[in-house]
């Protein structure tokens, strides 16, 4: 198992210098010119040479790419030209917000699609079974953006129940920062109200972005579910006299939870993409929200930081997902 | 004294889109205590529904339409589901026909069988005894099976075991409960000629330790004659007959007993075809179709090891012969077959075809090639794609090899399908409207689509009934004669072998053990491991029960 962990490791590393590499790749196939955009519509050609070398923009490609590894290795992701801070020191401000924001979502997606997709396989074809099958498909089908407008304007504005947007009001004092995630933060600091505040906060765009999510993985559970059921060593255990309780519950969702963790591996990585849309419409202060600023403004590292951030965290979360099979699934732990 | 088992005039409809259908017609059947009953039957003859029936797993959709199943005095029939907990696994347990899917992949051993003590003593009322204390009669249970090193086994999974003692894992976890009955669903079906024997021996053994009530299912009657005193044939739903195993194997009253008997090959009789090709005169030498020289495959293990899979095995196959290849999972015959036809790329070695050395061929003229050699598969039931009909599955070799135009190509399939003594309506239908056999001779029509002079066959009958199993062989034969074909039959069934081959090699673990005419092998075996297959061969060939 060690040994399987380590090279896990090993690969996530690989796969890293991939992106990187990818990333590097298409800023610089991307039309115009980055000294010019960097320099400004009025600047002069001397300008715009100034920058190019000042940029090491004059260099070839495979020598820029060397010198981009090289800043990447020591963290250096450039810098804002708008804030003119280091890109790392504000992706790293903002990431905490986008992860809690998609740990919520998940946390959702998990402990609402894993039961109701076991329960929709168990009564088959049964009322609740057609009624998950429509919600799922509407979880797939729904727009976040619109999905996301429709819940702030009947729980904020109708109802007045939860706030239209933002992870915490003005007048409210953050946590002493120690994860960042200001649900942990709050209660670590024993600050009840805080944490009451900020869940308010969080639960509308994690229900957005947990929806199609939830739809998936309860689809992929219903459908394994369904297959494991009926097989031998689930009619072997019935002979013996298990009780169908553990059957299900035990037995038959190990085995169902295979395929249902790499739908969750994959899910992760599309709602990390996806908070760039929940995050503008909820205004949540994430990363997501950082690079469609960026981007609005045509500052060019914060939006390429964010990428590989983003790729970082999916490898992370892809990682821990092959780990979790190998835990689960004893023949793999050889591979 | 009243009877264990007692089912009267049971008859079970399972519901489907097109109605119900009949599974069950009347079954009357009675076990005394320490009886053991034999049930035997082929492929769809109702033989499982109906001792899943006594276990209440009976199949979904399944409807008792009148009769009654009664167990030790008490009326089971619709028993509701949890007055099964005290039956189920404690006083009724049942063992299994694959132990390789039978098993949870995910749980180690000693989980699988500790939780199936715990689940008994729940149901008992009485509370659930300590983890150390359910160690104990687990690894007590293993032995009892004749399982070397309980304690490592109870830490182990599955996949690390091999098919016989899985199977025996799934006697100890039936045995848990001390049961008064003991159902055995084909127990040996899956597995080698020398562990069937091993395990059936085991099942004896205990009958006689445990005193247990034994009801055994199998389409071997060798296996049944084995264990079971007392016997019973199904056929369509139906016991067409039931007596005593000896009556029935020496006289067979109905017309099915008497024609399933007949179609079992016999390992200790000489084929009738030895006489009459002696007499056919061979022609003067005939060359060698094909051989393999010093071929080899080593596949590299995860753990980074080297596993050699076949060893340096030369072998020639002369034109217009029958050429055996007989050994028992795992001993690389299925690798050596694919390896003859570079569907698996050999590591070393050279397979020369007339007179070619096919083995450094790619691309086009490997393509060309393949035309000459076909391959037939063991699973008919998955070597046919279902999504295309028997008539686009004749012909796909000959779309794919020749430029025969669609009406051609369909003249063709039917003409095929005439020479596997098919209807030729069959080509409009589908693989899932087509029973085993006839699936395995559209397999067969569609490996000689493009008359080829070879044709590997992958144990074409293990998937079969046994009657069926004797219709193909005897077909498969006569197609020799007509289309002078020269085969490569592998088999692990040496009946089967001894029936319809001229030369054999017997393999084990990659390497040839011994090889030469397939007469003399089974006359004289020289090497001690030939003799031992002969012998657990023996032992369950139904042949040898039908004298004893």
């Amino acid at each position: 198992m060690l040994t399987f962990a380590f090279r896990k490791l090993l690969t996530l590393v690989g796969t890293m210098i991939g992106i990187a590499a990818l990333t590097f790749l298409i800023t610089n196939v991307a039309p115009g010119d980055p000294a010019r955009l960097v320099a400004g519509p009025n600047a002069t050609e001397d300008m715009v040479a100034t920058i190019r070398t000042e940029y090491g923009l004059d260099k070839s490609l495979p020598e820029q790419f060397i010198v981009y590894m090289g800043e990447l290795v020591r963290g250096d992701l450039g810098t804002s030209i708008v804030t003119t801070r280091p890109v790392l020191e504000e992706v790293m401000r903002y990431a905490p917000a986008t992860l809690e924001l998609v740990f919520v979502a998940m946390f959702l997606g998990i402990v609402i699609g894993v039961p109701l997709g076991m329960l929709s396989a168990v009564y088959k074809d049964g009322p609740l079974d057609q009624v998950t099958r429509i919600f799922s498909i509407s979880g797939v089908a729904i727009p976040a953006f619109w999905f996301g407008i429709l819940l702030q304007l009947l729980f904020s504005v109708d109802l007045e129940w939860l706030p239209v947007s933002g992870r915490l009001p003005l007048v409210t004092r953050p946590p002493e920062f120690v994860t960042g995630l200001l649900l942990v933060d709050s209660l670590i600091a024993g600050n009840f109200s805080t944490f009451w505040t900020s869940l308010q906060h969080i639960i509308l765009p994690a229900i957005v972005l947990s929806f199609p999510c939830l739809a998936s993985i309860l689809r992929v559970n219903r459908a394994e579910m369904i297959e494991v059921l009926q097989s031998d060593y689930i009619v072997a255990a019935r002979a013996h006299g298990i009780s169908s309780f553990r059957i299900i519950a035990l037995y038959a969702l190990k085995n169902a939870m295979l395929p249902t963790l790499a739908m969750i591996g994959l899910r992760f990585g599309w709602m990390l993409g996806s908070t760039v849309l929940v995050e503008t419409v909820f205004d949540w202060p994430g990363i997501g929200l950082y690079a469609v600023s960026s981007a609005l403004s045509s500052d060019f590292k914060p939006v390429v930081g964010v990428t590989l951030m983003i790729g970082f965290f999916f490898i992370v979360a892809n990682t821990l997902v092959d780990l979790a099979y190998a835990w689960i699934d004893p023949r793999l732990r050889k591979a | 004294m009243t009877a264990l088992l007692d089912i009267k005039n049971y008859r079970l409809d399972i519901g489907t889109f097109d109605g119900p259908v009949h599974v069950l017609k009347g079954i009357n059947l009675t076990v005394n205590r320490g009886d053991t009953l034999g049930i035997v039957g082929e492929s769809g003859s109702g033989k499982t529904v109906l001792v899943r029936s006594v276990l209440g797993i009976g199949p979904r959709n399944s409807k008792v339409v009148e009769g009654s199943i009664s167990f030790d005095g008490q009326d089971i029939t619709n028993l509701p589901e949890k007055d099964w907990t005290k039956i189920r696994g404690i006083r009724i347990s049942m063992i299994f026909q694959d132990p390789m899917t039978y098993l949870n992949p995910l749980f180690t051993i000693g989980r699988q069988i500790s939780d199936v003590i715990a689940a008994h003593e729940k149901a008992a009322g009485q509370g659930v005894s300590s983890k150390a204390a359910r160690r104990a009669r687990t690894e007590e249970l293993l032995d009892q099976v004749g399982l070397p090193n309980p304690s490592m086994l109870y830490s182990q999974y599955p996949h690390q075991l091999s098919g016989g003692m899985r199977q025996r894992i799934l006697i100890a976890m039936a045995l848990a409960g001390k049961p008064d009955i003991l159902i055995a669903d084909e127990p040996t079906t899956a597995l080698d000629v020398t562990v069937q024997a091993q395990v059936l021996d085991l099942i004896n053994s205990l009958v006689e330790k445990l005193n247990l009530t034994v009801i055994m299912i199998s389409h071997d009657i060798g296996a049944i004659a084995t264990v079971a005193k007392r016997c019973a044939v199904m056929y369509k739903g139906e016991i067409v007959e039931q007596g005593m195993t000896q009556d029935i194997l020496n006289r067979p009253q109905h017309e099915y007993t008497q024609r399933l008997l007949a179609a079992v090959p016999d390992i200790d009789v000489p084929p009738e075809r030895v006489a009459a090709e002696v007499a056919e005169a061979k022609p003067a030498k005939r060359g060698n179709l094909l051989e393999a020289i010093d071929l080899k495959k080593v596949y590299r293990t995860q753990a980074g090891a080297d596993f050699t899979a076949v060893n340096s095995i030369s072998l020639a196959v002369k034109t217009g012969e029958i050429f055996g290849v007989v050994g028992e999972s795992g001993s690389g015959k299925s690798t050596l077959a694919r390896m003859l036809m570079r569907l698996i790329e050999p590591t070393s070695g050279d397979i020369i075809f007339d007179g070619q050395n096919i083995s450094g061929l790619s691309g086009e003229p490997l393509r060309q090639m393949r035309r000459h050699m076909q391959f037939v598969f063991q699973n008919p039931h998955s070597a046919l794609n279902g999504r295309h009909t028997i008539g686009d599955a004749i012909g796909e070799p000959l779309r794919i090899q020749t430029n025969m135009s669609r009406r051609d190509i369909e003249a063709r399939a039917e003409a095929l399908l005439d020479i596997v003594q098919l209807p030729k309506m069959f080509k409009y239908r589908y693989p899932h409207e087509l029973s085993g056999g006839q699936k395995q001779r559209v397999c067969i029509a569609r490996a000689i689509a493009l008359n080829p002079r070879l044709l590997i066959l992958d144990e074409p009958t293990s998937a079969l009934d046994i009657s069926v199993q004797a219709q193909v062989l005897d077909f498969l034969q006569e197609l020799r004669s007509e289309l002078n074909l020269t085969y490569v039959f592998i088999s692990h069934n040496l009946a089967v072998i001894r029936q319809i081959c001229d030369r054999t090699i017997v393999m084990k673990r990659g390497e040839i053990v011994e090889q030469g005419d397939t007469e003399q092998i089974f006359l004289a075996p020289r090497e001690e491991y030939t003799k031992a297959l002969i012998e657990s061969g023996r032992k369950t060939s139904q042949a040898a029960n039908l004298q004893a």
